[in-house]
């Protein structure tokens, strides 16, 4: 079954649209009609929204494909708690979105805004450009992050990259902002150019910083170097956070500048 | 006039000795009268149990401490969402939830009258505004003097009237209800990185014990004639082999009010622990229990702890920090200038500890253990031993003992060789629950004598009915149906009118906040002190005449208990 929603021009555009409804599941189990979407504090019809265009038929949701046509920067919680099948998302994206997301595919051929994959367990990520803060993080207060799955971002990602997390992997091509990896406990992080104050207070976990890692923690311990072929670079290697009690983090890093 | 007749009642009221009578409460223009006429809404409760509306006397909703708790802990958040409805805000939160959450479920729970535990003077004005919008409960501050400086120093100085007379200035400045004791001494100290050991050792510079200052306040509480008594948390909560601290605090309570207690002990539980260190802690709520059942003069609450994710949140900054180092979790500190301090941590009490699990029997060891429900409160010092939502399933747990055996059964194995409660087959009935939960609680704050905690005829009309019916059901084996029955009320009625129904919430309940203004002679006056005077603008960082909370500040229908003084 194929999907394709197109956001229809709008008199207030900048109105979050809460769409947290937009998963291969109700697809699957409900009427286009049925499905609702939060514009502000009104509840509307996904069809006051979105033109919908609906063909094919599936079994299970592993055969269903939603296309986002438009802007839909304003779009949030897209994706939340998706299982299985696949959203392509031709612009932008809102925040939020695959939150909690435990399998499926979900591919942003723009930009995506902040808390992408928020504590999600599983599936995979892949937005073709930049990220906004808390990617791969838990929510506020939260304890842990993406717990499984993989992010992969082709561009830039902002601040407190996988804050908190606790598996899994994420992958930014371009460079991240402050404090990747802030609280991690596991899982990968892989940032091929620069960041800054990488994993403040980290318990565990692995991250690569083959760019530029600015402003290294005082509280971290570099115990050696090491050549890296996967990546063809040298890179230092730190231990950490020594601030926490638990300090079993790694921490790689092509060039180094300790503040 | 509003007039409202409840028919076919069943109905307990302990302190008018009503044990279980069908019968009709008739409330006219917001009291229990004796008939309504003809023209009376009426709601048949179909011989369900109707209780008077429920008063806890130590809880934590409103205040400085709670609202941080909110801060730091925005996960919290995610629990317990519900959306607006026509008479009702949205709401969200746990362990420490918006304030309207708070007043929602606690009226659910029919309860029509609660007591902030906690109330620093200084920062009383955001107390108060909480308790503005807890809108269907009547609310009552305890005002904290466990590091008053003034009040330390009258100590030293062994003038009983100067102890007093700081105590009544400040209760009626910052509109209290009731004096509260967190760790005596002890909060004082932790401004230097100390604690108190226990109730003898010496505060630095000012040369006195805890246990004066105990006895201290105890008396000048008497010569103000405060309605409540003294209401103290014990000196080195939560730690083992603290019982024998709690023991000697009890052992010295004179017996002076012949109307209610002397002292008023809370979260006991947390002050009931025996052993040296966590390794051998173990349960001495036979001891507490004992010595409570030989003073009279004694009233307590439980203080329970229930299992699951919660916040703890308390004066005790000392304690809060020993927490902190056990869980290594996030941790707020904070000191309140010449009074208190505070401190803040989340919490999770699980089944698969031996600590927790023994804590968890022994606020029920307590309970019941002693003799005469009048003197244990039900309570869990919301939310640090559970948030309030949990008592439906401690009053389950008292009622009936195939239940606690059941959940005895689920934790840590070790538990039995610490603790008493497989032995004790007590089971309470519906009338011990209602003096736990209502009258016992409005009798030790001393608040029958403005009609709460009962249904006497000019007493409010605060009522709640269960949908129980006292001859269908076993407790002891209808556990569930107790849970659920004490979960949600067909009816809470606050001062004669609907405030919640199966949870919807109808109206505003015309909350009222109790405070007490004792009638002090010019030469007691504080504010004439000249040294009095001089703190304020040496210390304290607001003057003297911004320190009192206005009475316009606070909701029009305050009640204001006057009393006739010694000074
Ligand atoms: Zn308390």
């Amino acid at each position: 079954m194929k999907i394709e929603l197109s956001i229809k021009p709008r008199e207030k555009p900048f109105i979050p649209i809460e769409a947290e409804s937009i998963t291969p599941a109700s697809f699957l189990e409900k009427m286009t009609e049925d499905i609702t979407v939060w514009s502000g504090n009104r509840e509307k019809k996904l069809t006051e929204i979105f033109d919908v265009k609906k063909s094919g038929n599936a079994d299970s949701q592993k055969d269903v494909e939603i296309i986002l046509n438009g802007d839909c920067s304003a779009v949030k919680r897209v994706g939340e708690y998706m299982k299985d099948g696949k959203i392509s998302i031709m612009g932008n994206i809102g925040m939020h979105c695959g939150n909690f997301m435990s399998g499926g595919l979900i591919e942003i051929n723009g930009d995506s805004d902040s808390w992408l994959g928020r504590e999600m367990t599983g599936g995979e990520i892949i937005c073709k450009g930049n990220t906004g803060d808390y990617c791969g993080s838990g929510y506020r207060g939260e304890k842990t992050g993406i717990k499984g799955g993989k992010i992969t971002i082709m561009k830039d990602a902002g601040d407190y990259l996988g804050e908190s997390m606790a598996g899994g992997e994420i992958i930014v091509n371009g460079s991240s902002g402050n404090m990747p990896g802030s609280e991690m406990q596991k899982g990968t992080i892989t940032i091929y150019k620069d960041a800054v104050l990488p994993c403040p207070n980290m318990r565990g976990g692995i991250c690569y910083v083959l760019g530029e890692a600015k402003e290294i923690l005082p509280t971290f311990k570099q115990t050696g170097s090491i050549y890296n072929s996967d990546h063809k670079r040298e890179l230092n290697i730190y231990e950490g956070d020594y601030a926490n009690r638990s300090h079993k983090g790694k921490l790689f890093a092509g060039k180094t500048n300790k503040k | 006039m509003s007039e409202l007749l409840i028919k076919n009642a069943y109905v307990i009221d302990p302190i008018n000795d009503i044990k279980g009578e069908i019968m009709d409460i008739a409330i006219k223009d917001r009291m229990i009268a004796d008939s309504v006429s003809d023209s009376a809404e009426v709601i048949d409760a179909k011989g369900c149990l109707t209780l008077p509306g429920g008063v806890d006397s130590h809880t934590h909703i409103c205040g400085t401490k709670v609202n941080f708790g909110r801060y730091m802990s925005p996960e919290d958040m995610r629990a317990g969402r519900g959306r607006a409805q026509p008479h009702m805000y949205p709401v969200s939160g746990y362990s420490v939830p918006t304030v309207y959450a708070n007043t929602y479920r606690y009226s659910a729970l029919g309860y029509t009258t609660v007591l902030e535990g906690a109330m620093a003077p200084l920062e009383a004005r955001h107390t108060h505004e909480e308790f503005f919008c807890t809108s269907l409960q009547d609310t009552m501050a305890n005002t904290l003097f466990d590091g008053n400086w003034s009040v330390m120093e009258a100590v030293s100085d062994k003038d009983l009237k100067r102890v007093a007379a700081v105590v009544g200035w400040t209760l009626a400045a910052v509109k209290g209800f009731a004096v509260k004791v967190t760790n005596p001494g002890g909060t004082e100290m932790w401004g230097w990185g100390k604690d108190v050991g226990c109730i003898h050792q010496k505060i630095d510079h000012f040369g006195i014990t805890p246990a004066e200052i105990i006895e201290y306040l105890i008396r000048a509480n008497e010569l103000l004639n405060l309605p409540h008594s003294v209401h103290l948390h014990c000196n080195n909560l939560g730690k083992p082999g603290n019982y024998k601290c709690t023991l000697e605090t009890m052992q010295r309570t004179p017996n002076l009010n012949d109307k209610r207690q002397t002292l008023y002990m809370t979260h006991v539980q947390f002050h009931s622990y025996g052993g040296t260190k966590w390794g051998d802690f173990c349960s001495k709520a036979d001891d507490i229990a004992w010595m409570l059942n030989r003073k009279p003069q004694i009233a307590i609450d439980m203080g329970q702890v229930m299992f699951g994710k919660t916040t703890t949140m308390t004066a005790d900054g000392p304690m809060e920090f020993n927490l902190y180092r056990l869980y290594n979790n996030k941790w707020s500190n904070h000191d309140v200038e010449l009074e208190t301090g505070s401190g803040i941590i989340p919490v999770f009490y699980s089944r698969k500890n031996l600590v927790n699990s023994v804590m968890w029997s022994i606020g029920l060891e307590l309970a019941l253990m002693t003799k005469n429900p009048w003197q244990c409160m039900l309570a869990t010092d919301n939310p640090n031993g559970a948030p309030f939502v949990k008592y439906p399933e401690i009053i389950a747990l008292l009622m009936s003992s195939r239940y606690r055996d059941e959940e005895f059964a689920k934790i840590h194995p070790d538990t039995g060789k610490r603790v008493h409660l497989p032995s004790l087959d007590r089971e309470m009935d519906f009338y011990e629950i209602a003096v736990m939960t209502r009258a016992a609680q409005a009798k030790a704050l001393g608040i029958t004598d403005i009609g709460k905690g009962h249904l006497g005829e000019g007493a409010y009309g605060d009522v709640a009915i269960y949908p129980i019916k006292n001859n269908d059901i076993d407790p002891s084996r209808d556990y569930s149906k107790i849970i659920e029955g004490f979960s949600l009320t067909d009816y809470t009625i606050k001062s004669g009118r609907v405030i919640s129904r199966h949870g919807n919430c109808l109206l505003n309940g015309n909350n009222r906040t109790i405070w007490v203004k004792p009638k002090i002679s010019e030469e007691y006056n504080m504010s004439n002190d000249p040294e009095f005077v001089k703190k304020f603008e040496r210390y304290y960082s607001v003057s003297m005449e911004n320190y009192p909370v206005e009475e316009e500040y606070m909701n029009k229908r305050n009640i204001c208990i006057e009393t006739e003084t010694g000074l």
